[in-house]
């Protein structure tokens, strides 16, 4: 089976710090894959290059059969397909969440504005916010917040979803509504990188747990062998912290 | 003085305030577009256009506005002959423009970095991100700085009368001189400017209300 994400040999330093080394890492099509690891270890970074917010000093990045690299021009058409959502959920704040989620559409897509509403009406729907369409993202939760980027992400329809914390920012009681979102959308078959600190939703949703430590993935495997049987020192003295 | 020859001097005031509100006017227009163009020079990431922005923007700083305006309208003589009042627009086009500059390159630097990813993980071009996500917010970051830099310019355009522009400041003085009442006719110019900005000031503020719509909490 084809790869959906294919990553070899990756490397990322800033200045003197090699915060990503060698990467090697594979994704097909509809995996789920959690990235856990202590802050520090190089898991935002690597997913920042997946949609190229990094850019890598070596190695190459194939997104669904295109290979890209740090030469790579038009960027911004690759990133189409890989949809984003960030730790501070980073809505435009000046426009509302429905303009929120049909600016990429109508800007980069081009839809006409009816046809791009009536897309957007169905994203809001299906994360539950299509009765705060018409609001501004400072009038709502940070648990809808995230949902609505997430919606805003989805609304590209891209064929990989990224997650760089997405709950890390919220209370306690909102984490559970971004976490049911982005399980369903796990069962709809989308392929998912997440990093997270949510072991409840890495052993629900995750085909796949992998622990990086300083710019390296040191394991890998499902939830269980992660877990319950670590073979690297490193992770279970990681695990022995969280656990 | 009476109330009658009060009414009567302060009557012959309204041409040359119309005079400085013409000057300020432009001036400003002039002073935002230099703003706009100077401000994403010199944020640009190409040396060529950063450092040309870095030196009108000290050497204008650096420099006194009625210098300025006494070398474009007497300095430039062989060059252009140019009329007071465009002398004088010029002039304050130029000086607040280096000012207007810095206050959009502060506003546009103070937006999240967050917004210019977002909309990149979009699929958004560099341009697309600025004109859609960036620009509208600083716009709004920057009125407040703007309206106070406007009033600055309308207090400004007094220097006009440098160059024998006949505006308030000018007028009043020639008055005041012509009739021995100082007190009287540069009290008179004070009323005018007092006017002048707080109506300024009153629609800086309504704009910054509008604009604020979205930062409404619940």
């Amino acid at each position: 089976m084809d790869h959906m994400i294919k990553i070899k040999s990756l490397s990322k330093s800033y200045g003197k710090l090699k915060v990503l080394k060698n990467i090697d890492l594979d994704v097909s099509p509809s995996e789920v894959v959690v990235i856990i690891g202590a802050s520090g270890s190089g898991k935002s970074t690597l997913l920042r290059c997946i949609n190229f917010l990094e850019k890598p000093q070596k190695g190459t990045i194939t997104i669904d059969g295109k290979e890209v690299n740090h030469k790579t021009k038009n960027l911004h058409l690759i990133r189409r397909e890989v949809g984003m959502v960030f730790q501070h959920f980073n809505l435009f704040p000046h426009m509302t969440v429905m303009n929120n989620v049909i600016e990429g559409l109508t800007q980069v897509k081009k839809v006409p504005h009816a046809e791009a509403i009536e897309q957007g009406k169905a994203m809001l729907e299906k994360v539950g916010m299509l009765d705060k369409a018409d609001v501004y993202p400072a009038m709502i939760s940070g648990g809808q917040k995230q949902r609505v980027a997430i919606a805003r992400a989805l609304a590209m329809n891209p064929q990989i979803m990224l997650f760089d914390e997405p709950t890390s920012a919220l209370d306690p009681e909102l984490v559970g509504e971004v976490l049911q979102v982005m399980k369903s959308l796990a069962e709809e078959g989308m392929t998912m990188v997440v990093v997270t600190h949510e072991m409840g939703f890495a052993r629900e949703v995750a085909d796949r747990v992998i622990y990086m430590d300083e710019g390296q993935i040191v394991e890998q495997g499902s939830f269980e062998q992660v877990f319950d049987n670590p073979q690297n020192d490193r992770t279970k003295a990681f695990l022995s912290h969280i656990i | 003085m009476d109330f009658a020859t009060f009414l009567e001097y302060f009557r012959t005031f309204i041409p040359a305030a119309w005079t400085t509100l013409q000057i300020t006017f432009f001036g400003i227009l002039v002073g935002v577009l230099l703003g706009i163009i100077f401000a994403l020079m010199r944020i640009s990431k190409t040396k060529f256009l950063t450092l040309p922005a870095k030196l009108y923007i000290s050497i204008i700083r650096g420099t006194p506005l009625l210098l300025q305006l006494l070398l474009i309208y007497f300095g430039l003589v062989n060059i252009v002959r140019l009329d007071r009042i465009p002398s004088a627009i010029i002039a304050l086009g130029i000086h607040n423009g280096a000012y207007i500059a810095e206050i959009f390159r502060g506003a546009i630097q103070s937006i999240d970095r967050g917004q210019k990813e977002a909309g990149i993980s979009l699929g958004m071009t560099g341009g697309q991100v600025m004109k859609r996500i960036i620009l509208p917010q600083a716009f709004k970051r920057a009125i407040p700085p703007l309206g106070n830099q406007f009033i600055i310019a309308l207090k400004d355009s007094s220097l006009a009368s440098a160059v024998g522009v006949q505006e308030l400041l000018l007028h009043s003085r020639q008055l005041a001189s012509a009739n021995y009442l100082m007190m009287e006719m540069l009290t008179i110019a004070a009323i005018f400017y007092l006017i002048m900005t707080s109506i300024l000031t009153f629609l800086t503020n309504r704009l910054e209300r509008r604009l604020k719509v979205s930062d409404h909490r619940v």
